[in-house]
């Protein structure tokens, strides 16, 4: 079954937390994005998701750090900050098209960790509290290290992408996928609220294109310049492997200073 | 070197609604149960933000635990680019 839905949407906290510290018509844009979003998922026929999400600390810590880790739950509770104006809720998980994920992966030579357990902070809830609401279909989230030093390369983040993408493609189900984070940022360090729009939009370009080499060469340094919160476009990188080279399109870029992020939505045909 | 005790600390209180409440209700006792330098233990006592970033707190953990104190992302921003 080809993927049917696909996109990419950034978390800035902020987008739920304080959305009327940001410009009217910047956050009228955002919101009308995930609008958008939300109404092709739900005409997707999308069964089952998989979540290309950052850890941000809330399930790691320095005591034990991977590069990715597959949730193997049955259910997932989120989020974690009191803060964040979303309800506290329960997500159903999808442990067989996790055992797949990771047993398919293990055969090829990509090893990510597994949990049973796992929470969601604004990372996951952000995103999918705009464009799966009601919470209605189960997730596989894989989490991506974008935290500590060396955080996996982008290249190998394609790799782990594009088997994501055949597991989806030979399942007999409707797969969609999400991946979450970026684009520049620097949250809570000292470039805290600096966005650098022109490293997104060649990130973007390169998005659209389906530039799966382009991607593959941004190095940590690359991610770096643009703030230590653009390594969650690893994420990004991984789906670009997953669609097999489904251009995309860009619904919706905003350098929204309030939120402190440069936020951008996008959405991808269905692949083949 | 135990900012690593410290970040543990920071992000126990984010995370766990229990051990945030024993936080909030009483820090200095909440902190006795980590093994914190003095520096660490007056910077996190005296709400220090800059002195806590500067030792090496990652945002990620520090930026929540600030939003916990109900510090806006201006107030944040100065904490950390103000001064010396």
């Amino acid at each position: 079954m080809p993927i049917v839905f696909a996109c990419a949407a950034s978390h800035a906290p902020g987008i739920t937390a304080w959305p009327e510290a940001a410009p009217p018509a910047q956050k009228e844009r955002v919101y009308g994005g995930f609008d958008e979003l939300r109404a092709r998922l739900d005409a997707s026929g999308a069964e089952t998701l998989v979540l290309l999400t950052s850890e941000h600390w809330a399930n790691f810590f320095l005591d034990h750090m991977g590069a990715f880790c597959v949730g193997r739950a049955e259910a997932y509770a989120g989020p974690i900050e009191p803060w964040l104006k979303i309800d506290r809720r329960e997500i159903k998980g999808d442990p067989a098209l996790a055992a797949e994920i990771v047993e398919t992966a293990y055969d090829r030579g990509v090893e990510p960790s597994f949990a049973y357990e796992l929470q969601f902070d604004h990372g996951t809830m952000v995103p999918l509290s705009l464009i799966m609401p009601r919470m209605d279909r189960p997730v596989v989230p894989v989490l991506f290290n974008t935290l500590a030093k060396p955080q996996p390369s982008a290249r190998r983040c394609l790799e782990l992408g594009r088997l994501i993408g055949e597991i989806a493609r030979n399942s007999p189900r409707r797969i969609g996928l999400i991946a979450t984070g970026g684009l520049s940022h620097d949250p809570g360090e000292r470039n805290h609220g600096i966005i650098d729009s022109n490293f997104d939009h060649r990130f973007l370009a390169a998005m659209v294109d389906a530039d799966a080499e382009t991607l593959a060469g941004f190095s940590r340094a690359d991610f770096a310049a643009a703030g230590a919160g653009a390594f969650e476009l690893l994420s990004w990188v991984a789906l670009t492997g997953a669609l097999g080279g489904a251009k995309g399109e860009v619904v919706a870029y905003e350098a929204v200073q309030p939120w402190a992020t440069g936020v951008g939505l996008m959405s991808f045909a269905a692949a083949a | 070197m135990s900012v690593y005790a410290l970040q543990k600390l920071l992000r126990d209180v984010n995370r766990i609604p229990e051990r945030r409440e024993a936080y909030f209700r009483s820090p200095a006792e909440f902190a006795a149960g980590y093994e914190l330098t003095d520096g660490e233990r007056a910077a996190l006592l005296g709400f220090d933000v800059r002195a806590l970033y500067d030792m090496g707190v990652h945002g990620l953990i520090l930026r929540p635990f600030t939003i916990l104190h109900k510090m806006s992302d201006p107030e944040y921003v100065k904490a950390l680019r103000g001064g010396p």
